[in-house]
């Protein structure tokens, strides 16, 4: 497994849509890192420029101090898990797996068992002499993950490679990714714009916006202490209060009694295991407040809001609206 | 990277020189001659060759106008409705493309000439014989004939193109109030305008061209066969020169302003998520009703190929409604031949030659395109499109042309003493289309994440090439090779005009030559005839199974 360095990656299209300025990225050996970002900020350009297959303006990356800028993709070991999977409908699964370890000119009897041992792994055993079309999503997802993982690749690419799944489905291979990653020691670089994906799973994640890394950190240090309002509203819901800071919903304390605002209770919208409740504000706009249970409120009722200030964080330019 | 990309960059000089050398010069050679303004205010003076332009020009709207109306019913019964035999039907409408027109105007007569078997038919009845092919009948005869041979091409565009409509536009017309008929007028009519252009067009310019079906027939005043006539005296007059180039900028006329009309045609597909609304299933004696029609149509375009099997069986086929006397002499006489063995052979020499030639020139081509993305790219797809735009008499006169103008040309192909590349070079340019076209189609239908994914797991440019991306697209291939090989074989204009000598006459010039025998002639020509349809069956057969409804894709811009 390789440590990455990315320095100063710039790509544009058309020499005027800038999808990529300036970034530096560093993953260290066997670390899990996820890049957040709305569509079109550059993260999907990033990974595909690691993998070879987009070609950066200018700037440098680094596989364990070797910089692989100018190699073709074939020579960069850093296998990819494509967000449609990218499976060759003419090859089996075995043939899929294997086609890596071809490449590689691994003996037979070692592609055989490197291939049984990457499907044992995502669980995918039975299915070896099937074909890839007669798969469901799912497995084809398995597969696809297994491929990756038979090359023993330096570097381990993920494009957003739970998306095309069902929630369970998707909840379940989070999961079995992060138990892989962490078993083998790989050096991941996932990509995805699903924040609870990437909070539940990263060793650290960064937020992209404009071509650029805004933030990196651990889970709990974006979400917590973002370092603007762009990450602090990418990562969850924020609101604006009158101070000028934003808070997390579930940061706010309902009261009768007292606290810092007075609010009028608006709407309540009940989760099952969580309620949230939207007030109004006299002459500031509407905050969201997270609760875990239901307990009973009167909508209309004017109640008092609290909070504790060293939870607030840098607020977007509108606040949480509903 | 920068070695890959100069490697792609050269194949791509190769076929853009290719087509500049096989394609434009021609076209060029034929230009530089015949763009002769007194030559054409001369043509334009002469009653005989205005006569001809404007039968040939009347001949492809009718031809289109029938095309049009045959196809148009028939892809929309198929559109809309499941009926038993469906599929064998779709199959079955490929029957009339299993000949040259011109062959089957050889059964044509058997049915409509004056001792055929419709006046038979009649004269049992108690009716007077009608000279049906005498007079406009001839005009008609041509029409119809060429109409029953091309109307596939038109259907299977249109076909593909009512199945790449999303059924929520017309659901969501339906939801609006819509009648069937104004969903059909308002929704379905303009989504479908980009297969009914490239359909019509095709047909449009290909009747205007077309030389051996009013040949066959003696209707000698059309254009092509005022060319074709005219070859004999062209070193004393260049006026065929002057008709080609007319002829040349009537069809490029056509294909442009079909180009610009596709353009604004809007897409039909939904693209992602688009779920097939499916067919209606028809109950009790309606049911038979779609089939009856596909069956009544199939069985009018075999009628001509039927009687050519007939007079092939049969020692004499005049006069009476069914052959008389069952024989195999016609084979044996057209086996024992000298013209038909050799020209089997060199037929077979000279489309195999073309079919790999257009393999591999469409194949490059379609990669530029579509994969490779690179600069001039677009120019070669165009090139490489423009065969269907310009009529085989055109290139056939150009490689004429340039044989007498050039003397590397002469020494590469002499019509005369070594026409082995002349006529599969000839071939293969006026196939390239269909090769680039379905290589083409399969390479837009292959995700190229496929190929990213090889490079990504440790495969070069040509190992991704031959593992992945030819593996992915060898049935377009294999159909764009089918059809350049059948075609070739059965090729017209270019063997008409091209094969000069005996011992070099390929299958067509050969059955041609065959039909002009008095006697035995017409008998043997039947017999070769049936040989060269069974031929071209198969082959279509075979790419109809390997490529399904997408078949339609190779007879598209």
């Amino acid at each position: 497994m390789a440590e990455v360095s990315i320095e100063k990656l710039t790509k544009s299209y058309d020499g005027t849509v800038k999808v990529l300025d300036g970034v530096d990225l560093h993953i260290n050996q066997g670390e899990l890192v996820f890049l957040l970002g709305p569509s079109g900020c550059g993260k999907s350009t990033l990974l595909r420029i690691l993998a070879g297959l987009v070609s950066a303006d200018s700037g440098s990356i680094f596989f364990d101090g070797r910089d692989i800028i100018s190699l073709p993709p074939e020579k960069r070991r850093a296998a990819m898990v494509f967000q449609n999977y990218a499976l060759w409908p003419h090859l089996n699964v075995f043939e899929n797996v294997a086609f890596g370890l071809r490449m590689d000119k691994v003996p037979r009897k070692e592609i055989e068992k490197r291939v049984m041992g990457s499907l044992e792994q995502v669980q995918m055993e039975k299915f070896i002499h099937s074909a890839v079309t007669q798969l469901s999503g799912g497995q084809q997802q398995r597969v696809a993950l297994a491929r990756a993982l038979a090359v023993e690749p330096a570097v381990l690419l993920l494009d957003e490679p739970l998306s095309n799944l069902d929630a369970n489905l998707r909840d379940t291979m989070r999961r079995e990714i992060k138990r892989i990653c962490t078993e083998r020691k790989l050096t991941t670089l996932y990509v995805t714009h699903d924040r609870r994906e990437a909070l539940s799973m990263a060793d650290r994640a960064g937020v992209m916006h404009n071509g650029k890394l805004a933030q990196i950190g651990t889970p709990d240090e974006i979400y917590n202490h973002p370092a603007d309002g762009f990450t602090a509203r990418f990562l969850g819901d924020v609101n604006l209060l009158p101070c000028g800071g934003g808070i997390r919903p579930e940061r706010l304390k309902i009261s009768e009694e007292q606290g810092k605002l007075r609010a009028r209770l608006l709407e309540r919208s009940f989760f099952g295991d969580s309620c949230e409740w939207l007030f109004e504000l006299p002459g500031t706009g509407k905050v969201l407040v997270r609760e875990l249970g239901a307990p009973v409120r009167s909508i209309g009722k004017e109640y008092f809001l609290d909070y504790d200030e060293a939870f607030l964080i840098p607020a977007p330019e509108s606040g949480n609206e509903k | 990277m920068r070695s890959q990309t100069f490697l792609r960059y050269l194949l791509l000089g190769g076929v853009l020189l290719f087509l500049g050398v096989f394609l434009l010069l021609p076209i060029g050679t034929v230009l530089g001659v015949g763009c002769d303004l007194q030559l054409i205010a001369e043509l334009f003076r002469n009653r005989i060759y205005v006569e001809g332009l404007w039968n040939s020009f009347a001949i492809a709207v009718c031809t289109t106008g029938m095309v049009f109306v045959i196809s148009l019913g028939l892809a929309l019964l198929y559109d809309r409705y499941d009926f038993p035999g469906r599929s064998f039907a779709n199959t079955a409408l490929l029957i009339p493309m299993v000949l040259p027109p011109f062959v089957g105007a050889l059964g044509f007569k058997q049915l409509l000439g004056y001792h055929g078997v419709l006046n038979a038919l009649l004269g049992h009845l108690g009716f007077a014989p009608v000279d049906f092919l005498s007079g406009s009948g001839v005009f008609w005869a041509v029409c119809f004939i060429e109409a029953l041979h091309l109307f596939p091409i038109c259907y299977l565009n249109l076909v593909t193109a009512l199945g790449n409509i999303d059924p929520a536009m017309t659901e969501a017309a339906a939801n609006l109030g819509a009648s069937p008929w104004q969903r059909f007028l308002k929704v379905r009519l303009p989504l479908m305008r980009s297969g009914i252009l490239a359909g019509c067009s095709i047909t449009l310019i290909w009747s205007f061209t077309e030389l051996g079906t009013p040949l066959m027939f003696g209707f000698t005043r059309t254009t092509a066969v005022q060319v074709f006539n005219g070859l004999t005296e062209l070193e004393s007059n260049p006026i065929p020169y002057a008709l080609v180039v007319i002829m040349l900028a009537v069809s490029a006329l056509l294909y442009l302003i079909a180009k610009m009309a596709l353009k604004g045609s809007p897409a039909a597909s939904g693209g992602k998520g688009i779920v097939n609304a499916g067919s209606t299933t028809l109950h009790s004696w309606r049911k038979f009703l779609p089939g009856t029609a596909f069956g009544v149509v199939t069985f009018l375009a075999g009628l001509p190929h039927i009687a050519l099997i007939c007079c092939a069986f049969s020692t004499r086929y005049s006069g009476t409604v069914l052959p008389e006397n069952f024989t195999f002499e016609n084979f044996q006489l057209a086996l024992s031949n000298a013209l038909v063995l050799p020209s089997i052979a060199n037929s077979l020499k000279y489309s195999l030659l073309a079919m790999f030639i257009a393999c591999a020139a469409g194949l490059l081509v379609a990669l530029a395109a579509v994969r490779w993305r690179l600069k001039g790219s677009g120019i070669a797809d165009l090139l490489a499109m423009l065969p269907l735009a310009v009529p085989g008499v055109v290139f056939a006169f150009g490689f004429l042309g340039m044989s007498v103008k050039f003397s590397w040309a002469s020494l590469l192909f002499d019509p005369v003493n070594n026409p082995v590349w002349l006529l599969s070079i000839a071939y293969a340019v006026r196939r390239i289309p269909y090769v680039v076209r379905a290589v083409s189609s399969g390479l837009e239908q292959t995700p190229e994440e496929l190929e990213n994914a090889a490079r990504n797991f440790g495969a070069g440019p040509f190992r991704t090439l031959v593992k992945v991306t030819l593996p992915l697209v060898t049935a377009n291939l294999i159909v764009g090779g089918l059809f350049a090989f059948s075609f070739s074989m059965l090729e017209v204009s270019d063997s008409l005009i091209l094969a000069q000598k005996q011992e070099f006459f390929p299958i067509t010039k050969a059955l041609y030559e065959l039909s002009q025998i008095l006697g035995y002639g017409t008998g043997a020509a039947s017999a070769f005839g049936v040989w060269a349809m069974f031929f071209l069956g198969a082959t279509l057969c075979a790419g109809a199974l390997l490529l399904g409804k997408k078949i339609g894709a190779v007879f598209k811009f």
